[in-house]
């Protein structure tokens, strides 16, 4: 089987001034179509980073990323955008939802970026945010949501132009725990009833392992265990 | 992302800040305001002198003088090197007006006659100038618009036109109701008239005009001493004639000498006896005992007319003075004042642009999440770039028509308030702004291009927005 995804030797470094701060010292990972594995690891780990490169928001300093047997370093800034509304779902700690526009409106939005006809893309919208229950809040805006509905309308807006990996960035750091479990549970039945892969990023092992086929540890840059993860068929 | 999707955002992030988009937008508004109502002015000037050309006939009317004349010579006080026409120049005689009627593109030839006369209307009396005037001329500007009355209907007619300038040196006002109003200044006295215009037309006048005493003259020289200027050998002659019309409008650019004066048909006023001299072309010129005439007056059918006829009446030999020359000149003059008037309107703009700049850059620190955040979800440089360019192109275009608006709305006023200072002095309402099309459209365009080129930093600087950045959650 063909990973959907795999990072070769991935290597990210930051100048601040004159130093290199390296974050990512060579990572290797495969990741199979319908998996939902976790990166698990301290703050600094550099498991955002890794992330945002596979998101396509940033770009690593040396190594390769393939997903779906497209390569992101020979991509331009056009293709990484493309990449970005097609290949691949961002949710994020922050939800970094915009507060002036509606639940729906957020959704709405994603699926003009993504040229979806403009005529259904209110009942598209609807109908994501009623799969991660939101039916009856699609009106309010972020200020008027709790963190939980605030992140499932985050949830909504990564799957609004159905990627085929939702990135999943610390999703619960913001929340209480048991509106963590929930969310958990969301990213968990959207992996097993929609087929998307899930890579999630977190720093809360014990949610890592129950929800998780794969749990892999990131430390100063470099993956030092995998486990099987609770979430395993 | 679609256009009208970018283009619907745009708006909706317009209308989120509306106090400060609307500020914004109101800068451009002054700006284009301040260019319109300036060029408008302008224009209107221009349009104002160009149309008294035309009302005046000064684009397709020729003078012939018998000399080749540098004009520019004459206007610099040059005259030392005027040709002063010898035995080998042409006289403009009948032959000559003939050759210069046959001409492709002359409508009228005629010699100009003109003499200072005298002109008695009951026991009124004043000093005036008398022009003759072919029937002919009836069918031109501005004697195609005789007031009261009728132009002359043959050219051996013993009729006379008078000015409303000479009635009020008669001290006649007109008491028709659709007569200009007399200028301020004009006190009604004793000696003043007022009268329907009716009552003149039909009555005749007196025309006095001094001939040479060849008696006199040859008696003062016979007892050797030259004629003093208070005892110039001459007597008067006298003709009478019948008022046809009254002119009221003489237009703008006819010397006061000759608003005031009387028209006369040419057999008419070739009829009445008169001194020699009375204009510098005679001096120049042969007198009329030689058969040649000071000048001739020509028109042509239309503008493109003139330089041909120009050029075959030179080749004649012959000089040619036409007053649209001039026009080329005048029109160098109006760009440099229109530039001058829209280069205020463009420093308004100017102050515009940068308030755009100020307002787009402040909103992109602002937004820099909002930014990040559209870029994570798919948006690319491209869409991002544009949204803020539609956002900069909106204000433009929103100030530009209400800044069209707002320089309509302050010539209007402004155009009311002059006249209103105006108007006293018996002149008819002018307007003193013209809009044309060119100038709307132009307005409209420029603001857009300020605006975008106002929008290009802003919005190349939102979409190098470093996405991760933008989101770090803090």
């Amino acid at each position: 089987m063909t990973p959907i995804l795999r990072t070769i030797d991935l290597e990210k470094t930051y100048h601040k001034g004159s130093i290199d701060i390296p974050v990512l010292r060579g990572v290797t990972l495969d990741v199979n179509e319908g998996e939902f594995v976790t990166v698990a690891g301290r703050s600094g780990s550099g498991k955002s980073t890794l992330l945002n490169l596979i998101g396509g928001l940033d770009t690593a300093t040396a190594g390769r990323i393939v997903v779906r047997g497209a390569d992101l370093s020979e991509m331009d800034r056009r293709d990484l955008a493309l990449h970005r509304r097609h290949t691949v779902g961002m949710i994020f700690q922050s939800f970094n939802l915009i507060a002036s526009r509606t639940a729906l409106e957020n959704v709405t939005l994603a699926l003009a970026f993504g040229e979806h006809p403009r005529s259904d893309r209110k009942s598209r919208a609807a109908e994501i945010l009623s799969r991660v229950g939101l039916a009856d809040r699609i009106d309010h805006t972020p200020g008027e949501l709790s963190g939980g509905e605030a992140q499932r309308v985050a949830i909504a807006r990564a799957l609004a132009n159905s990627p085929d990996i939702l990135l999943a960035d610390e999703p619960t750091g913001n929340l209480d725990s048991r509106t963590s479990e929930e969310i958990a549970a969301l990213l968990r039945s959207l992996n097993d009833e929609e087929r998307v892969t899930v890579i999630m990023v977190t720093h809360d092992e014990a949610m890592a392992d129950a929800v998780s086929d794969r749990v892999l540890r990131l430390l100063d840059g470099r993956f030092v265990e995998e486990q099987t993860g609770g979430g395993a068929p | 992302m679609k256009f009208g999707d970018l283009f619907q955002l745009s708006l909706e992030n317009l209308w989120r800040t509306k106090l400060r988009s609307a500020l914004t937008t109101l800068g451009v508004v002054i700006g284009i305001g301040v260019l319109v109502s300036m060029v408008s002015f302008g224009t209107g000037v221009q349009k104002n002198v160009t149309q008294g050309f035309l009302d005046n006939d000064l684009f397709t009317r020729l003078e012939v003088i018998p000399a080749k004349i540098n004009l520019d010579d004459v206007m610099s006080g040059n005259i030392g090197d005027i040709e002063i026409p010898d035995e080998d120049t042409p006289p403009l005689d009948d032959e000559v007006v003939e050759k210069i009627r046959a001409l492709p593109g002359v409508e009228v030839a005629f010699p100009e006659i003109r003499f200072p006369v005298r002109l008695k209307l009951g026991e009124r009396e004043a000093r005036t100038h008398l022009r003759a005037m072919p029937a002919s001329m009836g069918a031109f500007k501005p004697f195609s618009e005789i007031a009261y009355g009728r132009f002359f209907e043959s050219d051996g007619e013993g009729s006379i036109i008078l000015s409303q300038k000479l009635l009020r040196n008669l001290k006649i006002n007109l008491s028709d109701d659709d007569a200009p109003p007399p200028p301020t200044g004009w006190e009604p006295d004793e000696e003043m008239a007022s009268l329907p215009s009716d009552s003149l037309i039909g009555r005749e006048v007196e025309i006095f005009t001094s001939v040479l005493d060849q008696k006199g003259l040859a008696r003062a020289f016979m007892m050797g001493v030259p004629p003093s200027p208070s005892r110039m050998p001459l007597r008067e002659e006298t003709v009478t004639l019948t008022v046809v019309g009254i002119q009221t409008t003489p237009g703008s650019f006819v010397s006061d000498r000759l608003q005031s004066g009387v028209l006369v048909p040419t057999e008419t006023a070739n009829g009445i006896p008169r001194l020699g001299f009375t204009s510098i072309w005679e001096v120049l010129g042969r007198d009329a005992d030689a058969g040649g005439y000071p000048s001739l007056y020509v028109r042509v059918g239309a503008i493109q007319d003139l330089e041909p006829v120009r050029e075959a009446i030179e080749e004649m030999g012959f000089g040619v003075i036409a007053i649209g020359d001039q026009l080329e000149e005048f029109k160098e003059d109006f760009l440099i004042m229109d530039a001058l008037l829209g280069a205020v309107g463009i420093v308004a703009l100017i102050v515009a642009s940068l308030g755009i700049i100020n307002t787009m850059v402040t909103s992109i620190l602002e937004r820099t999440r909002e930014i990040g955040i559209m870029k994570a979800i798919g948006g690319s440089e491209t869409d991002i770039r544009l949204i803020f360019f539609v956002e900069a192109a909106t204000v433009g275009v929103l100030g530009g028509i209400f800044g069209l608006a707002l320089g309509w709305g302050v010539t209007r006023l402004a155009n009311v308030i002059a006249n209103s200072y105006i108007r006293p002095a018996g002149v008819a309402p002018v307007d003193f702004f013209y809009v044309p099309v060119w100038l709307i459209l132009g307005a409209l365009a420029f603001a857009v291009l300020v605006s975008l080129l106002a929008g290009v930093y802003p919005a190349m600087r939102a979409a190098r927005v470093d996405p991760v950045k933008a989101l770090r959650h803090d």
